[in-house]
């Protein structure tokens, strides 16, 4: 948005803009000025849904505007704007592609819960689609200083997001604390730029890439502080143990659609900087900061995996499970291939729709006040509404790689990628903590399917009247769940995406791989 | 490691930095003398010590005020320099800050409508309902409360 | 006809598809009769197929048949189709023929089962995996096929998943397949890296590629994967808990087909094993062991069923064994025998849990001979099938078996020819204990109906396996070579592999004579303690019963630890740092009088500490990398 910062009085050089590449940007922000616009002149609050079916027009313009810009780039070649500063290649315009979807299924969800929370306006809606150009900005970013704008747009809404049950502590708390520790996680940032900067005398990646190729430093100290500085703030972004410590607060205390929208669009967003910087800028280094990921990939694994197993809540279980794919996205890092990127972009496609129908449904379980979400609040949930209880195990099992789920490819893809690139022992790891995480997701798929009567100590804070007081209790739990019908489309497109992906790959396979950096 | 050399001022600084604050903290605590006093304990406050406490949540609209106060600032910062070379950037420059002034613009008008300069208690546009005898005590009991079990 | 052959798996697809759809409105019996009938059906198809295939010279029998590209990455192109081959045929007539009857067997099984539709939906799906496992023609299918067997197995074990003792038994069966899943997963990529390809054909063909090390640790891997699925040490405990099942789904899944997916990958990746003779040591001294520990264990059951489960793991055993000596015809001969008669036994024992209203414990049983005819005589000739006793089926697979085992080693003929003695005596001992002596269970059952031969549904079955078990001696008889049938029809896959041409007339007696021997031996020690003890502690020791305390073991050394590193780990991140500061900061703040939950200050520093340790550690490992 802003080239002026670049501007120098004497031999001032205006930067050519291609807007249209930037075009689905724009679109987002231009919707989001609509957005609050109407919200301002309408003298009476709208009703949720008319903000929702505005977001999915404007996220669907952006996903139309992306897709001509992937057909520019797949006939015509890649290029870069705006002073090179922003890359417009098969890479940033596959996460384009994913952010605008993300975007289309979390206004779907959020809107059904919105509505069941009493929730009005359009803040919702207008906070995720700038979170959402944040993210296609650090997909298409060039340049680390435009990265770092790019984490702060894309940051900065999620945080007010994961606060924006203003009623609930919980959601507030988890918004306070998201927003100190990523502070702090920009702060680190911004050093590690400085860091590399001061290094390589660049901020753009090419740049950078192309010092290093041509020069041998000799002492390069501060260029791998720089690095590992950087690699930091990466890793908090996409919660990589152990910068992953704020994940499981923030994402149970978020509103739960939230969750899903965090987890899906702040890994992608996250993640396809992360592989820009370092597969595409920092290869001739990799000696050096492989062995980092190596070992920030198993623990994130075999940690997100362990802990997962003790948690009894749902929501901080699939936090400690979102971790643990994370260090799947990283084993495709790790391989420092072209294969083992597009092996973490498909990952990262399946799991964003993996995991915003998994929160969805955890929406709904949460019931009014978004607060059931005791591994309890599942048990019998088939016999409530056996069609939410399939959906959910769907969506749970593809998240444990189930085969013919994209859940499945997404891990054999990375795997592949890892095996190919010769690291065979982080493969095994990754493999054995797919074993162990297996055994939480079945848990809930178990629960729901059992028909044992829930505990009435579950419900024991709402005592019925005196006398039969015990047995409306154990009934209350087992009443029918009502899925309102936006949750249901959202459920639908998730788990749609999820099962058609996976028993037919190869349109999302040739997608990831054509997929591909411009300087290669 | 000839290079780290150009770094040697900001790691002194650094080492400047630490030992600054930990020598006044240091030196405050052997030096100052401590006689504790309910008044000194007493949260500081602008104006008189409240003789009561307020029957209602302190309204955050100073902070509201605070924070709009900034996002014009930060324009005013970005149209500073626009102005400077306004000749030089031409109708690319004339264009790009009108799109700028736009989205302050709307987002002014959206502050406005959602009750942000309004004084006075109350007719909020939207209300998340303050409960009536509410104060400070009972406002951390409550958030207890709902962070964690019913006591 | 031979293209037809895509209708073998697609057939119990479509029941899977029909049942899972509109089971419950087809009800019982129709939805049994449905699942039954696309079985029968998909056997139908494997004989027209196997009949077609014998049109075709021996060299000419392989046929692939290609369906669809799955997905192509890179060089990875994973197609799905089908291998018709002399082996993947001869799986698929065994596998759905005993479903068949098993789906038969169940209709009566579990008549008044509220699940009834479920149950013959995950039946059917079973049967489609197990298929898409024997007849693909690449190996990823055939690991999804592997995989899908896991899942209906999990389901099967699960399926009355109200008893704790079922769903846990269901996970138990998934902990350890997915131990074994694991290894057979690394295999694949260890083979699609060297060779590039995971079709059986190019891999086969690509063998040369792989280095000598590679080859065994592809072997030992997949047969890591081999020894989940088939239940051998150390990963044999499942599958006694897996008898929490119905009876069906023991007779089925954890006797007849599924758990001898392991043996049959074996023997479908003869080449690879050819290719890493240390890895064949392996399997064969692993099945032995397994075979020895596994008889010695079910000496010592009281539960009906948990005795042929041990059993089932011991033969599982002596096909390894036979795999690992080179004597594939002799592990797929075991094989069809044992899926004969085991199923045969199991179904006796469902008969006979049937009719004593779910009573499994031996030592309650007694005199049911005079009961149920009919299941006596079954189960006596699984008995003297498995024992080893001509002229049943047992008999000649076991006596192949063990000659091979002593071309290899003497010492794996020893251990072999000692299990054999052991498993004659403990089925006799189940025998004795359920059809002979005094009827025990009379006071148990105050006005109960006397327990009777099961309906027709459940007899047919019975009578049909007690047949095969006889007559599949003649699937392959060492008399003479135009006897050798199975032999002749599976050496297109598996070569020449049997040893008994070694050896003259003189030692085929001998090893003949001393495998009658050693069933007359066992028979004979069964019947003398067994026919009028009920109780001899002393021949049923707590350490066999407890089946060597290997799982007690596991469940001591390495489940309740790795509960403790997860609640460990998750004490540390969560109950430690954060309730802790929580109070803490709690206290502080309150002076111990109200109880705040939650203060951010507390644990966000702590949160922040742990990110700046971790800065720590990586700024200083990278920059101790700086070169200066």
């Amino acid at each position: 948005m802003t080239p002026f910062a670049a501007l120098a009085p004497a031999g001032l050089a205006i930067p050519h803009i291609d807007y249209t590449a930037l075009l689905p940007e724009l679109i987002l922000l231009g919707g989001v000025l609509v957005l609050i616009g109407v919200s301002a002149m309408t003298p009476r609050r709208l009703p949720t849904g008319v903000y929702a079916t505005m977001t999915v027009a404007i996220a669907a313009a952006a996903l139309v505007a992306s897709l001509r810009l992937w057909r520019d780039v797949q006939n015509h070649g890649a290029f870069t704007t705006v002073a090179h500063s922003v890359d417009v290649d098969g890479f940033a315009v596959y996460f384009l592609v994913l952010v605008s979807c993300i975007l289309i299924v979390a206004a779907i969800i959020g809107s059904g819960y919105l509505r069941r929370e009493g929730i009005a306006g359009c803040e919702y809606y207008a906070l995720a689609l700038i979170s959402g150009s944040g993210a296609m900005l650090m997909a298409s970013a060039n340049d680390l200083i435009f990265i770092f704008l790019a984490l702060e747009v894309l940051s900065i809404p999620l945080y007010v997001m994961a606060g924006f049950d203003r009623r609930r502590p919980t959601s507030q708390e988890a918004a306070i604390k998201y927003f100190v520790l990523g502070a702090f996680s920009s702060a680190v940032f911004v050093y590690g730029i400085a860091l590399v900067y001061g290094a390589t005398g660049s901020t753009n990646l090419p740049e950078i890439g192309a010092f290093l190729a041509h020069n041998v430093i000799t002492a390069n100290g501060v260029l791998l502080a720089g690095i590992a500085l950087l690699i930091v703030g990466f890793s908090f972004k996409v919660a990589a143990v152990p910068f992953h410590m704020w994940t499981p607060d923030v994402y149970q205390g978020a509103p739960t659609p939230v969750t899903g929208f965090m987890a899906a669009l702040a890994k992608a967003g996250g993640f396809a900087a992360f592989l820009r910087v370092f597969v595409a800028t920092f290869p001739t280094l990799r000696g050096d900061w492989q062995p980092v990921i190596w070992a920030l990939a198993a623990l994130t694994l075999v940690g997100g995996a362990i802990v997962a197993l003790a948690q009894r809540d749902v929501k901080r279980m699939l936090a400690y499970s979102s971790i643990n794919h994370a260090g799947f996205v990283l084993i495709g890092l790790q391989a420092v291939t072209t294969k083992g990127v597009a092996a973490s972009a498909y990952y990262l496609f399946a799991y964003a729709f993996m995991v915003l129908g998994s929160f969805a449904v955890v929406g709904v379980v949460g019931a009014k006040g978004d607060r059931r979400h005791d591994l309890e609040a599942y048990r019998g949930l088939a016999a409530r509404n056996p069609v939410l209880a399939t959906v959910f195990s769907v969506l749970l099992l593809a998240q444990a790689g189930v085969p013919f789920t994209t859940g499945f490819f997404a891990k054999f893809y990375v795997i592949a990628a890892s095996v190919g690139a010769h690291s065979y022992a982080l493969a095994v790891v990754a493999m054995a903590s797919a074993a162990i995480a297996v055994f939480f997701y079945l848990r809930v798929v178990l629960l729901m399917y059992s028909t044992q009567p829930a505990d009435p100590g579950d419900e024991a804070t709402t005592p019925g009247p005196a006398g039969g007081g015990v047995a409306t209790l154990v009934r209350i739990p087992v009443g029918r769940l009502v899925v309102q019908p936006s949750i249901a489309l959202g459920l639908a497109v998730s788990v749609g995406v999820t099962v058609v992906f996976g028993v037919w790959p190869q349109p999302l396979i040739d997608f990831t791989r054509a997929a591909t950096f411009i300087f290669h | 490691m000839g290079s780290l050399d150009s770094y040697l001022p900001i790691f002194v600084l650094l080492v400047l930095g630490v030992l600054f604050a930990a020598l006044s903290i240091g030196v405050s605590r052997l030096l100052g003398p401590r006689r504790p006093h309910a008044a000194k304990g007493a949260p500081y406050e602008c104006g008189i010590v409240p003789t009561n406490e307020l029957p209602r949540r302190f309204p955050v609209r100073f902070y509201l005020i605070a924070m709009i106060f900034v996002i014009f600032d930060i324009e005013i910062i970005f149209l500073f320099p626009w102005a400077v070379i306004y000749d030089q950037l031409g109708r690319f420059g004339l264009v790009e800050v009108i799109v700028f002034a736009g989205a302050v613009f709307v987002s002014f008008i959206y502050l406005v409508a959602d009750g942000a300069l309004d004084w006075g208690p109350a007719r909020r546009a939207r209300s998340f309902g303050s409960e009536p005898g509410r104060t400070t005590e009972s406002a951390v009991r409550r958030v207890g409360a709902a962070g964690g079990r019913a006591e | 006809m031979l293209h037809f052959a895509y209708l073998i798996p697609l057939l119990p697809l479509a029941g899977f598809a029909l049942l899972s759809l509109a089971g419950k409105r087809i009800g019982n019996p129709v939805a049994g009769w449905i699942a039954t009938l696309v079985v029968a059906a998909a056997f139908a198809m494997s004989v027209v197929v196997l009949v077609s295939l014998f049109a075709h010279a021996p060299e000419q029998r392989l046929f692939t048949q290609h369906w669809f590209t799955w997905f192509r990455v890179d060089r990875l192109s994973v197609d799905v189709g089908l291998r018709i081959d002399p082996l993947s045929v001869t799986m698929a007539l065994f596998v759905t023929g005993v479903s068949a009857l098993i789906h038969l067997y169940s209709i009566g099984y579990m008549e008044h089962d509220e699940d009834f539709a479920k149950f013959f939906c995950y039946l059917n799906l079973f049967v489609f995996s197990m298929l898409m496992l024997v007849l693909s023609s690449n190996l990823l299918v055939t690991f999804f096929g592997w995989e899908g067997v896991g899942v209906c197995s999990y389901l099967l074990i699960a399926f009355w998943f109200h008893r704790p003792s079922a769903a846990s038994a269901g996970k138990k069966a998934m902990i350890y397949n997915r131990i074994g899943d694991a290894g057979f997963l690394v295999a694949l990529f260890l083979i699609f890296e060297r060779t590039g390809s995971l079709d059986y054909s190019t891999v086969f063909a690509r063998l040369g590629r792989i280095s000598p090390t590679d080859l065994v640790a592809i072997a030992l891997l997949l047969f890591l994967g081999a020894v989940g699925k088939s239940a051998q040490i150390p990963l044999f405990p499942w599958l006694a808990d897996a008898m929490e099942g119905p009876t069906p789904v023991s007779a089925l899944i954890h006797a007849a087909t599924m758990v001898t997916a392991g043996v049959y990958l074996m023997c479908r990746i003869n080449p690879i094993l050819h290719a890493a003779p240390d890895a064949a040591h392996v399997v064969a001294w692993v099945g032995v062991v397994t075979a020895f520990v596994a008889a010695t264990i079910g000496c010592a059951q009281t539960d009906i069923k948990k005795v042929l489960a041990y059993s089932t793991v011991s033969q599982l055993g002596y096909m390894f064994l036979a795999a690992g000596t080179g004597a594939y015809v002799a592990a797929i001969f075991l094989m069809l025998a044992h899926a004969f008669y085991k199923a045969l036994l199991f179904l006796s024992a469902g008969s006979v849990v049937h009719a004593m209203d779910g009573e499994q414990d031996l030592k309650r049983m007694g005199a049911l001979r005079a009961f149920m005819p009919v299941t006596a005589v079954t189960f006596f000739v699984g008995w003297l099938s498995i024992a080893g006793v001509p002229p049943f089926s047992g008999f000649w697979a076991k006596s192949d078996v063990l000659e091979n085992a002593w071309a290899v080693s003497p010492a794996l003929w020893a251990i072999g020819a000692v299990t054999a003695v052991l498993t004659a005596y403990y089925m006799g001992r189940e025998f004795f204990l359920v059809f002979m002596g005094d009827p025990r269970w009379q006071g148990a059952r105050p006005g109960g109906e006397e327990p009777r031969d099961p309906g027709w549904v459940m007899r047919v079955p019975l009578i049909v396996l007690a047949a095969c078990s006889f007559l599949g001696l003649f699937i392959d008889l060492p008399f003479h070579p135009t006897w050798t049938f199975l032999e002749r029809w599976l050496q297109p896959v598996v070569g020449a592999s049997l040893a008994v041409h070694h050896y003259g007339l003189a030692e085929l007696w001998g090893f003949g004579l001393a495998d009658v021997a050693f069933a007359v031996l066992g028979i004979a020690m069964a019947a003398a303690v067994w026919r009028a003890a009920v109780n001899r502690p002393r021949l049923e020791p707590r350490f066999l019963f407890m089946a060597w305390f290997i799982d007690w073991s596991y469940g001591r050394f390495v489940a309740r630890p790795g509960a403790l590193v997860s609640s460990f780990a998750s004490s540390v991140v969560e109950a430690r740092v954060i309730d802790g500061a929580v109070e803490g900061a709690a206290r502080l703040v309150r002076g111990g009088g109200e109880r705040l939950r939650r203060v951010q200050t507390g644990y966000v520093r702590t949160y922040a500490a742990v990110f700046v340790g971790g800065i720590v550690i990586l700024v200083a490992y990278l920059v101790t990398r700086a070169g200066s």
